[in-house]
C-alpha cells in the first residue's frame, strides 16, 4: 500500500528509507491513521526528516492523491514566476498590466487560480529567455515581474484557514521557503562555522581530576589530596579579512560580514579587517579603509593559533601582487610586494584559509588566483567550501 | 509497555495552544514509541510542547538541557568518586564504601528510565552537542537500556518514556539520528493562531489592544536586518508591559507609538533599528 507514493518520494530526491516506510505501515496497522489528513501528517512526520523537503513532499502528495500536475523542472520555474507575477499584480496592478499590455479590469475579473494559469500561459508564449531585459519576464531584469519579485512567504490568496483538506494544505506549499535550493544564507554559514572550536582550559579550577587526585592521595599516604583542574572552554581566536574593494566582491560583503557577526557568540574573540584586492603593509579596521589601519607587524605578534580567514576574489592585475609598489592606493606603497606580505601572514598563522566567491572551476583562468593558491589553501565561498575550510582550519 | 499508557491521547493543555496537525504527530509518535524531533525558530513553543504533554497526560516531566561540553555518560549516570574517596578515608557516613552502587547517581535519562511512573523526557537543544553524542544517545533511547560500567549492571527502562527532542539548528542532524525519530517542523504561528495563543495567556484582554498589539508585532517582525526577531514570548511579555502601564491607550499603537520596544528587541543593534523604523513611520 502506498508503495508507488513511496517511490515517487524517492524519485524526486527526498531521502526516504525503507525502515521509515515500514514504520509508517506499522502506524497504519495500528489504526492510527483514519483520514487522508491523518495520512498526510503521519507519513510526513515519519518519512520526511527535514523541513527542506516539506515543500517537495507537499507537491508529491498533491500529485499522488489528487493528480495535481507534477511540476517538472521547467514547470517549477514557470510556477514560481507565475506566483511571483500574481504577487506583483496584487501589489501594483497598474504597473503589471501596463507591462504585459493587458487591461487591468480584465485581470480584475479573474480568480487567483485563473490568474496563475493566465500568467503561466503568457510565460510559455515567451519564445526565449530574457535575462536582464527591461520589459519582459526573466531573472534579474528591471521588470517587477520575475525572480526578484518572488516572495518566499508563499501565496495565501483568499485567506484559506480553518479545516482545510490535506490536499489543499499540500497545495498550499507552506514549506516553500525551506526548500533546498537557495543562496548561501547567514544561518547556513553560522551552522558550518559551529564546528570551529578550540577547547582550552580557562576559568577557575573547579573540575576534579580524579586520576591525579588518586595519585596524589596515594603519595600522601592515604591523606586525601583533591586536585582540581580548569574546565575546558572554547577560546578560539579568529581574524577575518574581507576584500571590500572591488565591485566583484560587493554582492558577498553583507553575507560574509553578518555571518561572522552572527558567529560572534560562537567565537569569543573575533576581529574583522578590510583590504582591497590584496594585502599590503596594512589591514583596515574600518570598512572605508581610511581611519583605522592595523599594521601587519602588529598582527604578526598575535597568537599563531589564531584562525586567519581571508575572503576575497583574489582577482587583480598581476603587478598589484608582484610589484614592490603594486598597490593602486598610493599611501599603501611600502616597498614590499604584496605577495611577500601574504607569505608572511601564511607563515605566521598556519591555520589560515582563503575563501573565494569565484567558482572553483574558474580559478585556473586568473593568474593571481593561482599565485595566491600557492600561498593559502583556497576554498569556494559555498556551504561545501566553507565546511572544507573549517575542516582544514581544525586540522592539527 | 502497558496498554493503559498508550491509550492516553494528547489533546492540549491549559497554557498551550495546540494545532491539530501537531497533536496528531505527538499521538502517532507515542503509539509508535518513537522519539519526536521538533525543529523551528525560537519562540514557536518547542519546549512548551513537552511541558504541555506532561501536564495533559499527568506524567512527570524530566528535562535534559544539552550543553556543548556534555558527554553522554553525564546524561545517564554519575559515579561520585569524590564522596566515596572521602567516605573511605573518614568512614563516618552511613553508606557502605565497598558497595559502589551507593555512589551511582542517575542522570536525567537514567532518572526517566528508573522512574516508577511513565515520564515525559524532554531533550532540549540537542544541536548544541556534537554528532557522536547525538548518535550514542539515540542508541540508548532505542535500546531503552544502558550499562553502568563501574558496577557491571544494566539499567533497563521500567516504562518507555515519551521522548521529545528539540533542535534550533537549520542544518540537519545525522542520518542515523533522523532515522530513529519522527520529525516535525513548527512554523511560526500566523496571526490567527497568535490570537488564540494570546487569548490563552490573557483571557480577559481588551480586544482592541489585542488586535493592535498583534498587528504591530507582525509589522515589527517584518523589519529586515534584525538579528533576533521577536517571538511569541516577547509578544506576551510586551502585552503584559502594556497592560501594566496605566497611561497606555491602545490607540497609541495605531498612531505608530510603540512603547517598551526593549521588551521586543533585546539586542542593542536590533533595538536601535526598531527605534529608527518606528520614528521614521511617525514622521511620515
Amino acid at each position: 500500500m502506498f508503495i508507488k507514493f513511496f517511490y515517487k518520494l524517492k524519485e524526486v530526491g527526498i531521502p526516504v528509507s525503507p525502515t521509515a516506510f515500514l514504520t509508517l505501515q506499522k502506524a497504519l496497522g495500528k489504526g492510527l491513521v483514519v483520514t487522508l489528513q491523518d495520512f498526510y501528517t503521519a507519513s510526513r512526520a515519519i518519512l520526511v526528516k527535514s523541513e527542506r523537503y516539506f515543500d517537495l513532499y507537499d507537491q508529491v502528495f498533491a500529485h499522488h492523491f489528487r493528480g495535481a500536475e507534477m511540476p517538472d523542472v521547467e514547470g517549477l520555474e514557470l510556477d514560481e514566476l507565475a506566483r511571483a507575477m500574481l504577487e506583483a499584480w496584487l501589489q501594483k496592478p497598474e504597473e503589471l498590466s501596463e507591462l504585459l499590455g493587458i487591461d487591468e479590469s480584465a485581470l480584475n475579473k479573474m480568480t487567483p487560480e485563473e490568474l496563475i494559469e493566465y500568467f503561466k500561459q503568457r510565460l510559455k508564449d515567451q519564445d526565449e529567455q530574457h535575462h536582464g531585459g527591461a520589459k519582459w519576464i526573466g531573472t534579474g531584469g528591471y521588470s517587477p515581474v520575475g525572480h526578484s519579485g518572488y516572495h518566499p512567504g508563499g501565496m495565501r490568496v483568499g485567506g484559506v484557514s480553518g479545516s482545510k483538506s490535506a490536499v489543499k494544505v499540500a497545495m498550499d506549499r507552506r514549506y516553500k521557503d525551506y526548500s533546498l535550493h537557495g543562496p548561501l544564507t547567514q544561518a547556513m554559514i553560522g551552522e558550518a562555522l559551529k564546528r570551529l572550536r578550540n577547547m582550552v582550559p580557562v576559568g577557575p579550577k573547579d573540575e576534579v581530576n580524579i586520576d591525579e587526585t588518586i595519585y596524589q592521595t596515594m603519595k600522601n599516604g592515604g591523606e586525601i589530596e583533591i586536585i582540581f583542574d580548569r574546565r575546558l572552554k572554547d577560546r578560539l581566536k579568529v581574524i577575518l579579512a574581507i576584500d571590500n574593494g572591488g565591485w566583484s566582491m560587493d554582492p558577498y560583503i553583507p553575507v560574509v560580514q553578518t555571518l561572522f557577526d552572527y558567529a560572534a557568540d560562537q567565537f569569543k574573540d573575533i576581529k574583522t579587517y578590510f583590504f582591497h584586492n590584496t594585502i599590503y603593509s596594512n589591514l583596515w579596521a574600518d570598512p572605508a579603509r581610511y581611519k583605522k589601519p592595523k599594521r601587519l607587524d602588529e598582527l604578526v605578534r598575535l597568537d599563531p593559533q589564531t584562525r586567519f580567514v581571508i575572503v576575497g576574489d583574489a582577482s587583480m592585475a598581476p603587478y598589484e601582487l608582484m610589484a614592490s609598489d603594486g598597490s593602486i592606493h598610493i599611501e599603501e606603497r611600502s616597498g614590499l610586494p604584496s605577495i611577500e606580505c601574504l607569505n608572511l601572514l601564511a607563515k605566521t598563522f598556519p591555520h589560515a584559509v582563503w575563501l573565494n566567491p569565484v567558482p572553483a572551476s574558474m580559478w585556473g583562468y586568473t593568474r593571481t588566483i593561482s599565485a595566491i593558491r600557492e600561498i593559502f589553501p583556497m576554498f569556494e565561498l559555498t556551504i561545501d567550501g566553507l565546511e572544507q575550510a573549517v575542516m582544514h582550519m581544525m586540522a592539527k | 509497555m502497558g496498554d493503559d499508557n498508550s491509550a492516553k491521547q494528547f489533546a492540549g493543555a491549559t497554557r498551550y495552544v495546540l494545532d491539530q496537525e501537531l497533536a496528531k504527530i505527538v499521538n502517532i509518535s507515542m503509539a509508535l514509541e518513537m522519539p519526536l524531533l521538533l525543529k523551528g525558530e525560537p519562540g514557536t513553543g518547542k519546549t512548551m510542547l513537552a511541558h504541555a504533554i506532561a501536564e495533559n497526560l499527568k506524567m512527570p516531566l524530566i528535562v535534559l538541557n544539552v550543553k556543548s561540553s556534555m558527554k553522554l555518560i553525564d546524561a545517564l549516570y554519575q559515579y561520585d568518586t569524590l564522596t566515596r574517596l572521602n567516605d573511605s578515608r573518614f568512614g563516618d557516613s552511613s553508606r557502605n564504601v565497598s558497595n559502589i552502587e551507593e555512589y551511582i547517581k542517575m542522570g536525567k535519562i537514567g532518572q526517566a528510565f528508573t522512574a516508577e511512573q511513565r515520564t515525559v523526557l524532554l531533550i532540549d537543544e540537542i544541536d548544541k552537542a556534537d554528532t557522536d553524542f547525538q548518535d550514542d544517545m539515540l542508541d540508548v533511547l532505542d535500546q531503552m537500556e544502558f550499562d553502568i560500567i563501574e558496577i557491571d549492571k544494566t539499567i533497563a527502562a521500567k516504562s518507555r518514556p515519551v521522548i521529545i527532542i528539540t533542535s534550533n539548528a537549520k542544518k540537519d542532524l545525522s542520518d542515523p539520528f533522523l532515522g530513529r525519530c519522527n520529525f516535525h517542523h513548527i512554523a511560526f504561528p500566523d496571526a490567527d493562531m497568535m490570537r488564540r495563543i494570546i487569548g490563552v495567556h490573557f483571557p480577559d484582554l481588551d480586544s482592541e489592544l489585542m488586535e493592535r498589539a498583534i498587528s504591530a508585532f507582525y509589522q515589527m517582525r517584518k523589519l529586515d536586518a534584525v538579528e533576533k526577531k521577536p517571538a511569541t514570548r516577547e509578544l506576551i511579555n510586551w502585552i503584559r508591559a502594556l497592560k501594566a502601564d496605566p497611561d497606555f491607550k491602545p490607540k497609541q499603537l495605531a498612531k505608530g507609538e510603540l512603547p517598551y520596544l526593549g521588551v521586543l528587541f533585546k539586542k542593542s543593534q536590533d533595538y536601535a533599528r526598531a527605534q529608527h523604523a518606528v520614528n521614521g513611520r511617525r514622521i511620515n
